[in-house]
């Protein structure tokens, strides 16, 4: 399989997506996603990275179209789906699925790995008894589910955690997606299995050249799953960039503090945050969400908020005052 | 002056919970000793053993769970003998625990600085409401609270802010010892950081030692001086952090396990490669070494001899590899 030349028509394209949620009392609203576009190329894995209350699960239900987009538009190969219901809506979701943090509660306790399988197969390929039989046996097999005649006949609770992930993960390919949203996947697994999903996750990528929105909480597994990295923060997006270059050289005040705090960086200096007050979703607020805690914050920051504005190829960054931009090194 | 006296030591301690089906070991013939001012961290998977040690050391075990064998001291005295007052006094006084939910120790319906006034007040019969008050202040300043949160319910906060306040409470009385069990696992990595920073600030003024329970493998080596590995009850390694930092043969295989499947941020060119299989169930135990089902250099030796912790270069090891009467068994393996 060859690789895609960059310039490829991006599968994912998004443009000043909002989503809004009323708060109690239904006058005034949040907004967990505001204002964010991207792309994901086909193939690729972006990874989306924030604090908890960021937004991140926010945008993945809205990418699938769980959620439907207050405002904005999200397009997958070539088709808008912003809007899109009934039978437009059940044939976009074969495009795009969804894996989630617990595969407990997103499996069906009463019934068999096999019949866990069955429905989508047959969804969406139709097909007699033996060719889904088939399917299901290959599907066990690609995600390391063997030996395959013992685990069909298995219940998720007669699995461990990283077989019930490796189960929602079959699941999610049933139906021969190109597009899959995987939302903290690993966080709620046992270390040593953690590895093992994600080395799957990466093999299905280039075995099917899948894309990915990899949500995370923690920078170390982005970088090393995702190609790009998207840093999000109340729901604003503040810096992107290809993975190597945001851990080498992050540029946006907010990305430079989640690396000094996240284990292994090696920071051995305090950590670069004037408060830690958790940031405001309202509608209401102005400027940059990330000023209050920003050492660098002015009261331009504070008075409206930087556009994203791209600074090197494939880098773009929200802020007045990126400081290291003057060391920003040409990508090799 | 601090007293050169280890603050916690643990003696071939093991711990079972009853079952129907006959005692179930969640802790097995574990050692340590915790010296006056240190971090020690112990990293295990989850159902490893290592809340059961923690409520073991704080005799606060629950749920049919016992002390069936060795002995736990703190500054000298055995925790077990003591009668129920004087056991009492110890925790808090000589020995505190943070838990990984700050729910367990916080009251819902009442505010934070009438909860931080009790505990004074419980264990300072002749202080003063108004001195208790004070104290209780002088804690939320030591953990970067604003005293006007004092008066706030435990809802009201933020999981940082209470975990903050868990801390402070732990450290009310001054104790020699502070047993804390994932208490940043809820948290985000910011926050996390800085209740970390805050721990080693605070440690700096007052020489509390501190066992750290994580399954943040980066994180634990960061923090902490020394470092028990644990798997299936068991500690398979006691080593000094240092060495953790890159993967080497010089460690059990669990542990290099462990180090080969963590992606780290400034490994850029490393792959990652998980545990094959799972953690052991220890009503199921293996026999021999429970870690042989997952362990690439197994050999038949490791199926029916459960190996002793030996010392290795300055590391306990757990591993007939590192046994030199054994290792002939292994020379057909890399
Ligand atoms: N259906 C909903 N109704 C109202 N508020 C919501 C809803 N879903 C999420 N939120 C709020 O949106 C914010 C972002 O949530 P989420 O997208 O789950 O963040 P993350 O995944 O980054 O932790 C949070 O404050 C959350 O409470
Ligand atoms: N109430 C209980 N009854 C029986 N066994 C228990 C009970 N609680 C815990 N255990 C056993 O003890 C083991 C260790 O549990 P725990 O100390 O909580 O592990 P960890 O904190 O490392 O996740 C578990 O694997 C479980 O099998
Ligand atoms: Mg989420
Ligand atoms: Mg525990």
């Amino acid at each position: 399989m060859s690789l895609e030349p960059l310039a490829a028509a991006p599968l994912v394209t998004v443009e000043h997506l909002v989503v809004r949620f009323p708060l109690r009392g239904g006058r005034q609203f949040i907004r967990p996603v505001d204002d964010v576009s991207f792309t994901i190329g086909s193939g690729e894995v972006l990874a989306l990275v924030g604090e908890s209350g960021s937004g991140k699960t926010t945008i993945g239900r809205t990418l699938l179209r769980i959620l439907e987009p207050s405002f904005g538009r999200i397009s997958v190969a070539g088709t808008d789906v912003s809007h899109i219901k009934g039978r437009e809506l059940t044939a976009y979701r074969r495009q795009a699925q969804m894996i989630f943090q617990d595969p407990f509660a997103s499996l069906n306790p009463v019934k068999t790995v096999e019949n866990h399988l069955v429905f989508p197969i047959r969804k969406h390929q139709g097909g007699n008894k033996e060719s889904v039989d088939q399917l299901i046996d290959d599907l066990l097999e690609r995600v390391g589910l063997t030996p395959v005649n013992e685990t069909r006949k298995k219940f998720p609770h007669e699995l461990s955690g990283g077989q019930r992930q490796r189960l929602a993960i079959a699941r999610a390919l049933a139906v021969q997606p190109q597009f899959l949203v995987a939302d903290e996947p690993i966080s709620m697994l046992d270390v040593s299995i953690r590895a093992g999903i994600l080395q799957l996750l990466g093999q299905l990528k280039r075995d099917f050249h899948l894309s990915f929105l990899y949500v995370t909480h923690d920078l170390a597994s982005a970088r090393y799953f995702g190609d790009r990295i998207m840093v999000l923060y109340a729901g604003k997006i503040m810096e992107s960039a290809p993975s190597r270059d945001l851990i080498r050289n992050p540029l946006h005040p907010y990305t430079k503090l989640l690396l000094a705090a996240t284990p292994g960086s090696s920071t051995r200096h305090r950590l670069p945050e004037k408060d830690n007050q958790p940031p405001d979703l309202s509608e209401a607020r102005v400027g940059c969400p990330f000023a209050p805690r920003c050492l660098s914050a002015t009261t331009e920051c504070t008075n409206s908020m930087p556009p994203m504005t791209v600074v090197a190829p494939e880098r773009s960054v929200a802020c007045y005052h990126p400081d290291a931009l003057i060391s920003v090194k040409p990508l090799p | 002056m601090v007293s050169e006296q280890p603050v916690l030591v643990l003696r071939d301690v093991s711990i079972a919970y009853d079952s129907p089906a006959g005692p179930v070991q969640a802790v097995s013939h574990v050692n340590l000793e915790l010296m006056p001012n240190t971090i020690v961290g112990l990293i295990g998977e989850s159902g490893s053993g290592k809340s059961t040690l923690a409520t073991g050391i704080m005799r606060l075990l629950r749920g049919g769970a016992h002390l069936t064998h060795g002995e736990i001291l703190i500054k000298g005295q055995n925790v077990y003998d003591m009668d129920a007052k004087t056991l009492r006094k110890f925790r808090w006084e000589a020995m505190s625990m943070v838990f990984q939910s700050a729910m367990t120790v916080l009251n819902p319906v009442m505010t934070v600085e009438q909860q931080m006034v009790d505990v004074f007040l419980a264990h300072r019969p002749g202080m003063s409401k108004a001195e208790a008050l004070q104290k209780s202040y002088a804690l939320l300043d030591l953990v970067r609270i604003a005293r006007k949160h004092g008066k706030s319910y435990p809802h009201e906060l933020s999981g940082g802010m209470k975990q903050r306040i868990v801390i402070a409470i732990a450290l009310a009385l001054d104790p020699a010892l502070v047993i804390m069990d994932e208490p940043t696992t809820a948290l985000d990595v910011v926050v996390q950081r800085s209740i970390l920073e805050q721990i080693q600030d605070l440690q700096q003024e007052r020489h509390f030692a501190v066992l750290f329970i994580s399954h943040d493998f980066s994180l634990v080596a960061e923090l902490a001086s020394r470092v028990a590995i644990m798997y299936a009850g068991r500690f398979v390694e006691v080593t000094e952090s240092g060495g953790l930092t890159v993967s080497d043969q010089d460690h059990h295989p669990y542990t290099q396990g462990l180090m080969r499947a963590i992606p780290r941020l400034t490994h850029e060119d490393v792959v990652i490669e998980g545990i094959p299989g799972h953690p052991p169930d220890l009503v199921t135990l293996p026999t021999g070494c429970a870690y042989h089902p997952r362990c690439p250099y197994a050999v038949p030796l490791c199926t029916v001899e459960r190996p002793e912790p030996r010392d290795w270069q300055g590391r306990l090891i757990a591993c007939h590899r590192f046994d030199p009467q054994k290792a002939g068994e292994f020379s057909h393996v890399s």
